[in-house]
Parts: structure tokens; sequence; C-alpha cells
């Protein structure tokens, strides 16, 4: 049985993805109008994040 | 007692935890004080931060007025080495130009011309200043990550230098003043260049001398150390031989011995009793029994654990199984101990005459106390499987914490 403990990289991840989700859906919806000029960083904050937690972590 | 708990359950006091720190501490003294990771709590700063600015005001709060403890260390040296610190790097420079860009779209900007020299020559800064934060730190853990070689350190170096010289070089493009500069730098550059034609043949012949002699030097002081130990243990070892020549088990016992500590040597590894781990342990008490039995007990261990409680029952055991081959067994008594992430199992081996499990007398509390029934309390397993005239192998697991 394998024992693993909380990965606070892992909760990272989701929340950003989880959140860029919730935001183009937002857009899809047309409840708001999400132009390049968000979406880019929006996208760099995402993947920015997940990178940031990983290598705060030490997970690899 | 109930107050013996209470006291042990109290949680830390609340603190800024400038060990842990990234920035002030306040998140690592949180989490601390919560039990729970710090990184959940930067999160939850981040994300008040974004949604208001309140996050911020409460860090700094926190900065000023809870009191600070532990020895502080800037926070460019707590960033991980090695990949880890390319993947902090990339993610905060990720975050950074995010945030730009944001601000960009926003009309909160001050113009291409300086924004981005300056963030090029900040990162470029960044990179040189973390090299010699690092450089100058004096005295890095013992079990620390090894540090990146010079190679990779100095192309770190230099690509922060190319991004500082780049940032300045746009920002006069963009400013109109790199005519006027090249004016003043294309002759320079000339001289630079002709100066380098010139010179080269020789302070390559020079830097090549230089290598050689220092690789001549670290061939000459391993050498000298390679002979040192060798004219204190296995030069030593060999006159106690002579001298004790009449007494073939105890010159089985010297060999042995001297056989250990060579091989410890060679695979590099710091001795036995400092390294505090179950294999080491093992390795211990192997030659300890077989120093009190005159009988030879090799060890094979695959992977390793620290000596917690559990493991040191698990040792305990082995070392009295060990002990009852050596008593009872015939010839070498073989070890072999495997480590993985769920599991610690070590075997013992002898090639003795073999007894019947269930004949053993109930007195004998060797095997039932020492071996069965402390595993059993531990949470472990002990199984004897002997066969007459073949010998016994006693099987010792335990699940790891």
């Amino acid at each position: 049985m394998s024992r693993r403990g909380f990965d606070p990289a892992s909760l990272v991840a989701g929340i950003a993805v989880s959140a860029l989700g919730v935001v183009l859906l937002l857009d899809q919806v047309d409840a708001i109008d999400l132009g390049f000029g968000y979406l880019a960083p929006a996208l760099l904050a995402v993947v920015g994040s997940i990178l940031l937690a990983v290598g705060l972590t030490g997970r690899r | 007692m109930s107050g013996m708990t209470a006291a042990r359950a109290q949680p830390p006091p609340l603190r800024r935890d400038r060990e842990g720190a990234l920035l002030g501490g306040v998140c690592a003294g949180l989490g601390r004080r919560l039990g729970i990771d710090p990184i959940i709590v930067r999160v939850a700063f981040i994300a008040a931060a974004a949604a208001g600015g309140t996050g911020l005001v409460a860090y700094a709060l926190a900065w000023a007025l809870l009191p600070a403890e532990g020895e502080a260390r800037g926070p460019v040296l707590r960033v991980p080495g090695g990949r880890d610190s390319l993947s902090v790097a990339a993610g905060i420079g990720m975050l950074v130009l995010a945030l730009l860009l944001l601000f960009r779209q926003w009309g909160l900007w001050v113009g291409d011309a300086l924004v981005w020299p300056v963030v090029l020559a900040a990162a470029g800064g960044g990179l040189i200043w973390r090299q010699s934060a690092r450089a100058a730190d004096p005295a890095p853990a013992r079990d620390a990550p090894a540090r990146p070689g010079g190679r990779s350190a100095l192309g770190r170096a230099a690509l922060g230098v190319a991004l500082v010289v780049g940032a300045a070089l746009i920002f006069l493009y963009f400013n109109d003043a790199l005519g006027p500069a090249r004016d003043v730098l294309l002759p320079v550059v000339v001289v630079l260049v002709a100066g380098t034609l010139i010179l080269a043949p020789w302070w390559i012949r020079l830097v090549r001398g230089l290598a050689d002699e220092r690789a001549e030097r670290i061939r000459s002081q391993e050498r000298a150390e390679l002979a040192a130990h060798l004219h204190d243990s296995v030069l030593q070892t060999l006159a106690l031989m002579q001298r004790r020549a009449g007494d073939p088990r105890e010159v089985a016992g010297l060999a042995r011995r001297q056989e250990r500590e060579l091989r410890a040597w060679l695979n590099g590894g710091r001795p036995i009793a400092e390294r505090g781990t179950l294999a080491a342990a093992l390795e211990l008490a192997a030659a300890e029994v077989e120093e009190a039995h005159a009988v030879p007990v090799d060890v094979v261990t695959v992977g390793d654990a620290a000596l917690d409680g559990d493991a040191e029952a698990l040792l305990a055991a082995a070392r009295e199984a060990m002990v009852n081959a050596a008593k009872f067994g015939r010839g070498a008594v073989s070890v072999y101990a495997g480590v993985d992430e769920q599991e610690v199992e070590v075997f013992v081996r002898d090639r003795g005459p073999g007894f019947d499990v269930d004949d053993v007398p109930a007195d004998r509390r060797g095997l039932r106390e020492s071996i069965v029934g402390r595993m059993r309390r531990h949470g472990g397993t002990a199984e004897i499987r002997s066969v007459a005239g073949e010998g016994t192998e006693v099987e010792l697991r335990m699940r790891r914490a």
C-alpha cells in the first residue's frame, strides 16, 4: 500500500488551472470579454504559479 | 501525565520563521503555528493580495508586528538549487511578465522604451546577484545538494552580464542614443579585438599551463592521500597479521575487519559509525558479531533508511539472529537487507545443522522474545525457517512509517 503525503504543488496547479477554466467558461457564456491582452497574462500566470510551486516544494 | 500530554500538544508560538523564510518569514511562521505547509499560507496571501490587495496589507502588518525567530538567511539563498531553481526562476519570471502585460493592458504603463530594458536588466542583475550570493555562502549544509559546477555558474553569470548589457543597448536604441554611443564604443572594440588577436596565443598557452599544473598538483595530493591511508590501515594490519601468524582465527578476524574498512573507504562513504542509518548499523552489528564469535558475517544491503525506533527494534532482532547463526551455525553467516518505500526486510541465513522451531524450549528467550516478540511489539513480523542439515533462515519484516 503506497502512502503519499500532501503535495502543495498539486494543490497550486489544481487551483490555477481551475481558475483559468472558470475564466474561459465566463468568456464562453459572454459574461466577460476575454481578449488576447488578458488571456496571455492569465496563461502566463497559471504556468508561472505551477512552476513556482513545483520549484519551491522540490518535487523533482 | 495529562499535563505532560497537554504541554506536548501545545503548538509553537506565533513568530516569523526566518530560517524557512522566502521574504519576511510570515508565511513560514504561520504555517508552523497552524501545522500546515507554508506554501498553503503563501497561496492564501497571494490570492488575498490579488483580490484587492488585502493580502499585502496583512503581510506587511504581520511582518511589522510579529517577533522574528531563527537565523536569517537571504531570500536568494533560500531558493533551492539545481533544476528546482530553474523552475522557481521561470515561475517568478512568468508571473512578473503576466503582471507587466496586465498593467500594459490597463494603461498603467510608462512606455516600452523604459519598462522592457528595466525588466531585462533586473533579470540579469538577479542572476549575477544570485551567483555572487551563493559563491559567498561560507558554510553550506553538509547534506545539501552539490553545487552546480564552475562552468555552469560561469555560464549563468555570463548570461546575467549579457542581459544587463542587452538591456542597456535596447534602452539606448529606444532613446536614439545608440548612434553617439557607437561612435565612442567602436574604436574601443576595434582596439580590444586587435589586442585579443595579438595576445590570444600567449594567453591560451598560459591558461593551459596553469590547468596542467593544477591537475598535476591534484594528482600528487591524491597519491599522497592514498599512500597515507594505505600506510595507516592496510600496511599496519599486514604487520599485525605477521606478528599474530600463529593464531589463524585472529588473523582471519584482522583480515575481515581490514576488508570492511577498505570497502567502506573505496565506496567513498563516511565511517560506518558516523552514518546513523539502518544499513550502517547492520554492518556495524555484523562486524561486532564477527569479532565476538570469529565467524565471517557477510552483509548485503539494498536501499537504506533512517535509524528510528522501529528500525532500531529490527536491528536488535537482526543482531540476535546473527548471534544465533554465529553460535549454532557452521561457516559464514549471510545477511541481506532490502529497504523500499513501504517496507524493510532482513534475512539472516546460516548453513548450520538446523533445528525444529516447535521444539525450542519455552525458556529460550533469544528466539521467542528478542526476535519474534520484539518484532511483533513494533508491528513487524519474524519468520524462522529451518531445515535439518541445510541451515536456518530468519526473515524479519517491518513496514515503514
